[in-house]
């Protein structure tokens, strides 16, 4: 009875919200100022960092470019392994189909990288109706006369407004990688109810590896670069890395805050959970109704086009599209970084992708040739003394730091009893 | 009667599948000559032979402790690098000979330790650190003696001192020559050699402090009775390492001397050895803590694979190198190429002429009989010790549930720790088979790893034969597709011939995994769980 009522009853108010959430926020905010802070570091103004005139501010941005699309591309490998419980090997494939399907699409089919003229019209009045609706579904909670009539509106209100963009997005490379991300995810939704456990990381890492020989074979030379890779993808003006750089970065910043945030609400929301029950216990949620299969797809194919438009960021914003991407090594990539940032805790797999790629580069700087030997050696330690993951282990021991307050605080207040 | 139908109705997945595959070799070999189909299909014996030979370790392994260890592939590449430096360098063998044996001398003590360590009673906090201050120290004095110890190695940095250049002139016989007898430098030999079996003792007591930190099972009953047995052995081998020391030189002239192919034998003696060793030491200090989270032995073992690739670029350098033949399969003069088995062994030939069908063909020795005779022994051997002895009863019953076995009281642990320590020998004696067949490089562990793991998702994971019918269905598929791409095959209504260009050979048999997994999840050979 005394834990019960020991809880505090929680009220939901903007500033309990931003309370709550003060770590993301400030991390935010640092992310924000970063470019401008390493310029003045650098003895530059912030104009110039606005004009990107500041080159170590700038080499800066272009590595945490890398560190966001790792970050998206991890956390999406986290929704399936993670949340969902379903060990895939073949999660490379996602991201390098976004890769070259953007370089393929923009270099041979001279596609336009979001839409023009009033496909773009369109495009951003979707946009912008799914945006004011789901404010207003927020807002509802404040307003509460009208808080009945702006919940029944708000989905139909939002589900048009996705309408609106996917149409418009279709004459579009942004659009076709959306699209390839959704038919890649029911390609393995194939082999999905066939196999379990290890023997669907076995068949998916047997079809991204048939991919990966795809990409690499003589006859695809002319659009795919082969064993080089893809060179020389034309960048739309508005997103050159060369010359657009803080915005790119800024860009970049907003995709992976917002596919965290849209993961967290995925994770929470009632889908979610039942992708979390399939974790825990396939066969009971099965037991419960749930078909559990629509919800390992849904899974499947949300990670598969966040996946891929991460691997569309990747391919604009690097100058070689490697086929080392679609290989084994990029999916264990993933799979290192959401161990070391710890399992189904989204958060971890940013926190996770950061320090794989800062320590990666670093290391490389630092020690050289003897890089390999220092990342295994850390691995392996990192496996056997930070047990859960960054993210998991901090947690726990949160938890049994206040679990022993809370019974020292007992032990003072309750005396013996 | 009735049996067999209900056999054959619950089989049928299986049993078309199997005649789908054999109408397919039918195809296949319809479609070439006979020397052809023939030497084609020992090559792909010859190449399931190896692929085998990782496979059946793996499959062990993950069959009993449910470990996916992808460390394998790298074990297999390291054994090879072992067999290579035991066959061309035997004085560096001879010299490590010596601290390795005292080294181990130390670490059979552990037992020992493990009895002291129950008996003293530590306050908590220095129980706590004592086992990291004592790795450093063994590690710190490891470090200070071998720095001195007689080590004549080669040195991957000068070209002149390269292992090419040492394979080069193993080829030419003039190891003996130029090998140089190494001496300690500035340090005692007395005082050298003590500190070796020294630091074993303290990195073993200091191991097993660590896992009495973490809580490793008390041991029962009579905790003061001091293991004679591991210390009597841990003596021998101190005493073995000294007499080594002490005829180092007449030892390495010997073993300079003798005839290459029982230099191989050796070699393949010593690589086997150490990946024995190897893996015993990874199950008990790495993989141990890890049984119950699953993921992490993934990241454990990736991990490692990456620290063992490093350790080999470290030691034997980037570059690829050969690793010249044993006498008996290298011979190229008188009587040679051999016409018969008896010809070969009389002339110690490197190819047999075969004439079929009026054709005549060479087949190598050492590449299409011996491998395929050395996989079938391995074959043959484990499976005898899985199915007829008391350590293969375990295992079964293990593969089967293994919490069970733990409960009818037998010591898994150890059970564990064999059973690792063999597959990954088994992977060691592979990777030194496959040395003279096709070199050495960084990435053959990783190369042959997947083609291991396809072969065992064909056969059934967890499933003795299914890795042996796996692997060779693989090496099959593999050596006909790359006979095809030369001939071309004829498809009706196509002008040119159809040639699987180099690119297939990975991808069909990827595709091959793909299509009999979705067919049959559970494999060829394994069983339903």
């Amino acid at each position: 009875m005394a834990t019960a009522s020991a809880i505090p009853i929680q009220r939901n108010t903007l500033l309990s919200q931003v309370r709550g959430n003060l770590g993301p926020l400030l991390v935010f905010v640092a992310l924000v100022a970063l470019p401008f802070v390493i310029g003045a570091l650098d003895g530059h103004t912030v104009s110039e960092v606005l004009v990107n005139g500041s080159g170590y501010s700038m080499f800066i941005q272009g590595l945490m470019v890398e560190v966001f699309i790792l970050a998206v591309y991890a956390i999406s490998y986290d929704l399936v392994l993670g949340i969902t419980g379903l060990l895939s090997f073949g999660h490379a494939m996602f991201f390098a189909v976004g890769a070259y399907l953007t370089g393929v699409l923009l270099k041979t089919f001279k596609m336009p990288f979001v839409p023009a003229g009033w496909h773009l019209s369109v495009t951003y009045a979707g946009l912008a109706l799914v945006v004011l609706s789901s404010l207003l579904g927020a807002l509802a909670r404040w307003l509460p006369p009208w808080r009945a009539t702006v919940d029944r509106l708000s989905t139909p209100l939002v589900v048009i407004g996705l309408a609106a963009v996917i149409w418009g997005l279709f004459r579009s490379t942004v659009g076709m990688v959306i699209i390839a991300g959704v038919i890649q995810a029911l390609l393995f939704g194939i082999v999905l109810p066939r196999v379990k456990g290890i023997t669907f990381a076995l068949v998916t890492l047997g079809i991204a590896s048939v991919f990966a020989i795809m990409l690499g074979t003589r006859e695809l030379a002319g659009y795919t670069g082969a064993d080089v890779g893809l060179q020389g993808i034309p960048r739309p003006d508005f997103l050159n890395p060369a010359t657009q750089r803080l915005r790119f970065y800024f860009l970049g910043l907003a995709f992976a805050v917002a596919v965290y945030l849209i993961y967290k609400r995925f994770v929470n929301s009632p889908t979610g959970r039942v992708c979390v029950a399939i974790r825990e216990n396939e066969n009971r949620a099965l037991m419960l109704g749930y078909n559990t299969f629509l919800f390992k797809l849904a899974a499947l194919t949300l990670a598969s086009v966040t996946a891929a438009l991460a691997g569309c960021m990747h391919a604009v914003f690097k100058p070689l599209v490697s086929p080392e991407i679609a290989g084994m090594g990029h999916t264990v990539d993933a799979l290192l970084i959401i161990l070391i940032g710890g399992m189904g805790t989204l958060s971890g797999a940013m926190i996770g992708a950061a320090l794989y790629r800062l320590l990666d580069y670093y290391l490389f700087r630092w020690f050289g040739a003897s890089a390999g030997f220092m990342l295994g050696a850390i691995y392996v330690s990192f496996v056997l003394f930070v047990p859960y993951g960054i993210v998991g282990t901090w947690r726990l021991r949160n938890l049994q730091w206040k679990q022993g307050w809370r019974k020292r605080l007992q032990a003072l207040r309750g005396g013996g009893g | 009667m009735d049996n067999l139908a209900v056999t054959l109705r619950k089989n049928r997945t299986r049993i078309l599948t199997l005649i789908v595959l054999l109408l397919l070799f039918i195809a296949a070999v319809r479609g070439l000559s006979t020397k052809d189909w023939i030497i084609t299909t020992l090559r792909g014996f010859s190449v399931g032979a190896v692929t085998f030979l990782v496979a059946a370790g793996f499959s062990i392994i993950l069959g009993l402790m449910d470990v996916l260890n992808l460390a394998h592939g790298t074990l297999f590449m390291i054994g090879a690098y072992v067999g290579w430096s035991v066959y061309v360098r035997p004085d560096t063998f001879v010299d490590l000979l010596t601290p390795l044996l005292l080294i181990a001398a130390g670490f059979l003590l552990q037992p020992l330790w493990d009895r002291i360590l129950q008996r003293a009673r530590l306050p908590h906090r220095v129980a706590q650190t004592w086992p990291w201050v004592g790795l450093g120290l063994g590690a710190a004095v490891l470090v200070l003696v071998m720095s001195r110890a007689p080590l004549a190695m080669w040195d991957w940095q000068s070209y002149t001192d390269s292992p090419i250049v040492w394979t080069q002139n193993f080829e030419a016989g003039n190891v003996g020559a130029m090998a140089q007898a190494a001496r300690f430098e500035g340090l005692s030999p007395v005082i050298g050699l003590a500190g070796l079996v020294l630091a074993g003792a303290v990195i073993s007591a200091s191991l097993a402090g660590v896992n009495r930190r973490r809580g490793g099972p008390a041991m029962s009953g009579d905790a003061l009775h001091i293991p004679w047995g591991s210390v009597a052995i841990a003596a021998a081998l101190a005493a073995g390492g000294l007499l080594v020391f002490l005829a180092n030189d007449g030892l390495t002239a010997w073993l300079l001397r003798i005839d290459t192919t029982w230099l191989f034998l050796i070699a393949i003696v010593a690589a086997t050895l150490s990946g024995a060793g190897l893996g015993a030491l990874m199950e008990s200090t790495l993989i141990r803590p890890l049984y119950d989270r699953g993921i992490y032995q993934i990241m454990m073992t990736f991990g490692l694979s990456f620290v063992g690739i490093e350790i080999v670029r470290a030691i034997w350098g980037r570059q690829g190198f050969t690793m010249p033949r044993p006498s008996l399969f290298a011979g190229a003069g008188e009587g040679c190429p051999a016409t018969d088995l008896a010809g070969w062994l009389a002339h110690k030939c490197s190819t047999i002429q075969l004439t079929i069908g009026g054709e005549t063909t060479r087949i190598r020795t050492y590449n299409e009989v011996f491998l395929i005779l050395v996989g079938l022994a391995v074959l043959i051997g484990v499976w005898l010790l899985i199915q007829r002895t008391r350590l293969g009863m375990v295992i079964r019953a293990g593969v089967q549930d293994s919490e069970m076995v733990q409960a009818l009281g037998i010591n898994v642990r150890q059970v564990f720790t064999l059973v690792f320590a063999l597959g990954v020998a088994i992977a060691a004696l592979g990777g030194v088979l496959a040395g003279p067949s096709s070199g050495l490089s960084n990435a053959m562990g990783e190369h042959l790893l997947l083609g291991a793991l396809v072969a065992l998702a064909v056969g059934g994971l967890t499933s003795y034969p299914g890795a042996a019918v796996g692997s060779v269905l693989v090496g099959l598929l593999q050596q006909f597709i790359i006979k095809y791409g030369q001939v071309g095959i004829k498809i009706p209504f196509l002008e040119q011939p159809f040639k699987p260009t180099p690119p297939l050979v990975p991808a069909s048999t990827v595709l091959l995994m793909i299509i009999i997994l979705v067919i049959m999840p559970h494999g060829l050979l394994g069983k339903k769980e």
